[in-house]
């Protein structure tokens, strides 16, 4: 798995496009692929992109995105994951933004460490940070 | 030698700044905390979650969230010391009086502290936050607290040997 991270607007999704080829049907926004989306794309490259979204849409629901993005990797090992990095700002007042930040961060710690690649993107430019 | 480690929030840069001073030092460690913690129960979580972290790493707690200097007084002869953090010691010392503290007398309170602190010490690791990369709005009071601390980093990198930014967890040089 590789991990990409940055801020918002920093081309994180094209740099990945461009460099691995990745057909656009393999990108996957707001919600981690299901079975059958996986199985119709068997020895594809799986992108998840914004993953900072599928982590707040599932907190909101209730879900467990800890167990649901680890259980994810572990089945999907050639995956690349691409993240915003939402925890540079003044600690919000809304209690959900809070817990939102925090179990994000916690979750890009614990892929960073299993990545076998993480790279940081500012205007388009990777630096590779591991 | 004195270290600064800079990290937005859950980057890690806790850890980072744990596994940095132990790295230099064995025996005793002093950490000094600044969080006033009060009743909030969510900061009576983070607290404890720390002091977990810190368990058997051979650390001996001062509270101090304001006039960092003072933390000298309860130290003995070797002072090996990670100081966590400076944006809450920016806002205790910019909020917490009986009216605002200007910018200007926030940056020379914390910096001239910090400066006497690491004059002091074997080690210091200082931790602070990135808190200027989310774009938002702010009212002007949040404003000036961001101008001060981004300040204070600049200022402390200045007089830092060495200086990394937590990034997920993974430790990059920018200094």
């Amino acid at each position: 798995m590789k991990l990409i991270i940055g801020g918002y607007a920093q081309g994180k999704l094209d740099y990945v496009i461009k460099k691995y080829n990745i057909d656009e049907k393999n990108v996957f926004d707001y919600e981690l692929p299901t079975k059958e989306e996986l199985e119709s794309r068997s020895g594809s490259k799986i992108v998840i992109n914004t993953l900072h979204r599928i982590i707040k849409k599932r907190i909101k629901e209730g879900g467990r995105p800890e167990e649901e993005i680890a259980s994810f990797v572990k089945k999907n090992p050639d995956c690349i994951i691409i993240c915003d990095e939402i925890g540079n700002g003044i600690v919000p007042m809304d209690p959900f933004e809070r817990v939102y930040r925090e179990r994000t961060g916690r979750i890009l710690i614990s892929l960073a460490e299993n990545a076998e690649e993480v790279e940081r993107i500012i205007c388009g430019i990777p630096q590779k940070i591991k | 030698m004195t270290i600064l480690i800079l990290g937005g929030s859950a980057s890690g840069k806790s850890k980072i700044a744990e596994d940095t001073i132990c790295s230099l030092c064995s025996s005793r460690k002093y950490y000094i905390a600044t969080m006033k913690v009060g009743n909030d129960e969510e900061n009576i979580e983070r607290v404890a979650k720390h002091r977990e972290q810190r368990r058997e790493k051979n650390f001996v707690t001062i509270e101090c969230p304001s006039n960092i200097e003072n933390a000298l007084k309860e130290m003995d002869t070797q002072k090996n010391v990670l100081l966590e953090c400076v944006s809450n010691l920016t806002a205790n010392e910019m909020f917490f009086g009986t009216e605002i503290t200007s910018i200007e007398d926030t940056v020379n309170n914390v910096v001239n502290g910090i400066k006497t602190l690491a004059k002091e010490c074997d080690n210091l690791v200082i931790v602070s936050n990135n808190i200027f990369e989310s774009g938002s709005e702010y009212d002007e009071s949040t404003r000036d607290y961001i101008k001060a601390l981004g300040q204070i980093n600049r200022e402390l990198i200045d007089v830092s040997d060495e200086a990394y930014e937590a990034v997920v967890g993974i430790k990059v040089r920018i200094k």
